[in-house]
């Protein structure tokens, strides 16, 4: 009978010997529980803000609050902050992909919008009345 | 190299062609955040429309926005988030031995995704009611005649009403997790199927997460 092993990669799980152990959690309860409130918090701001009259900046305020969320759910909930860079590299594979798409959809959208080259100074076209 | 010869006499926890329950569950894990990442793809050619047609049409879209129920919204933004730390505590709780608990919350975050399905559907009907379908159809287009605003409710059911697949996708797969939990397939010494199931229904959260803002939070510079 050997001796309970420490690194569950090299230990051989459900053999005889130190016998199968449970998987640790890398958040504790008291992590998981400030992580919800600060999700909770940033979401109060997000909805305060909405009353703020920011006006054009309002969409990208909540943006970028809503990205905030996203990430403290990604690295805590979700545990990507403790996961093996396989697995990071994987799913981060997916996220420069899409900021490919974006780069290039915004490319499109804020050229679309900019009116016609304008002449050089000098040069105006003569408007007929 | 385990020989057979040397296996225990009570069943082995992992599948026969993993060395060990670690690196099962690492493979497993890696397969869901590759389907996450199709997901996430998935949806981001729904925000990039969203985004294009906004960009054009920021009236219509802001009196989209304005139009939709803000208390019902932002009531599911708070279902969804409370339900994330429920299964993200259930998962805590089975590994660390208390199998009870981590059933009783995986139920309770499944009775949460009804609800939040449950507020949802009042919010289709009340809109199919006043005459709003996909694909500006409806009485409701023709007197709120503004550029954009027929676009911004057709993606508003396309997109919602995707999240809300992936909801009921998310509460099946919490129930097949609870009803593996009582069988005693997943247990405290076996808990990653829960932990993946779960990850899946926080990928659901962080979608609404995004949702929330573009069509109820946010209506521009409109008022």
């Amino acid at each position: 009978v050997s001796e309970p092993r420490e690194r569950a990669l090299t230990a051989p799980q459900g053999v005889a010997g130190g016998g199968p152990k449970a998987e640790p959690s890398p958040v504790s309860g008291r992590g998981l529980f400030l992580t919800w409130l600060a999700l909770m918090v940033l979401a109060a701001l997000s909805f305060g803000l909405r009353f703020a009259h920011l006006g054009a900046l309002g969409m990208p305020a909540a943006l970028v609050i809503a990205g905030a969320k996203a990430v403290l759910v990604a690295l805590v909930f979700m545990e990507l902050a403790f996961e093996r860079p396989s697995i990071r590299i994987a799913f981060a594979a997916g996220l420069v992909m899409i900021a490919i798409m974006m780069a290039l959809m915004i490319g499109d959208v804020v050229t679309r919008a900019v009116p016609p080259l304008q002449n050089p100074p000098g040069t105006q076209p003569r408007t007929a009345g | 190299m385990t020989a057979p010869a040397s296996a225990p006499a009570s069943e082995p926890l992992h599948a026969e062609h993993f060395e060990d329950l670690e690196r099962q569950a690492h493979a497993a894990r890696l397969g869901m955040w590759v389907f996450l990442a199709s997901e996430v793809l998935f949806f981001a050619g729904l925000f990039a429309l969203y985004g294009t047609y906004r960009v054009e049409h920021p009236e219509g879209f802001g009196e989209g926005v304005l139009h939709n129920t803000l208390a019902l919204g932002t009531t599911n933004t708070g279902v969804l988030l409370l339900s994330s730390y429920t299964i993200a505590l259930a998962v805590h709780l089975l590994r660390g031995g208390n199998a009870r608990a981590a059933q009783g919350l995986t139920a309770l975050t499944i009775a949460m995704g009804l609800g939040f399905l449950g507020v949802k559907a009042t919010e289709y009907v009340e809109h199919f009611r006043e005459g709003i379908f996909p694909g500006g159809s409806g009485a409701f287009f023709v007197e709120h005649t503004t550029p954009g605003i027929a676009m911004f409710f057709t993606l508003y059911f396309c997109m919602t009403g995707l999240h809300a697949l992936h909801v009921i996708a998310g509460m099946m797969v919490l129930a097949f997790l609870l009803y593996k939990m009582r069988r005693g397939d997943v247990t405290p010494l076996r808990s990653h199927p829960l932990a993946i199931g779960a990850v899946y229904w926080h990928l659901v959260d962080a979608i609404w997460i995004f949702l929330w803002p573009l069509f109820y939070l946010v209506p521009g510079g409109a008022r």
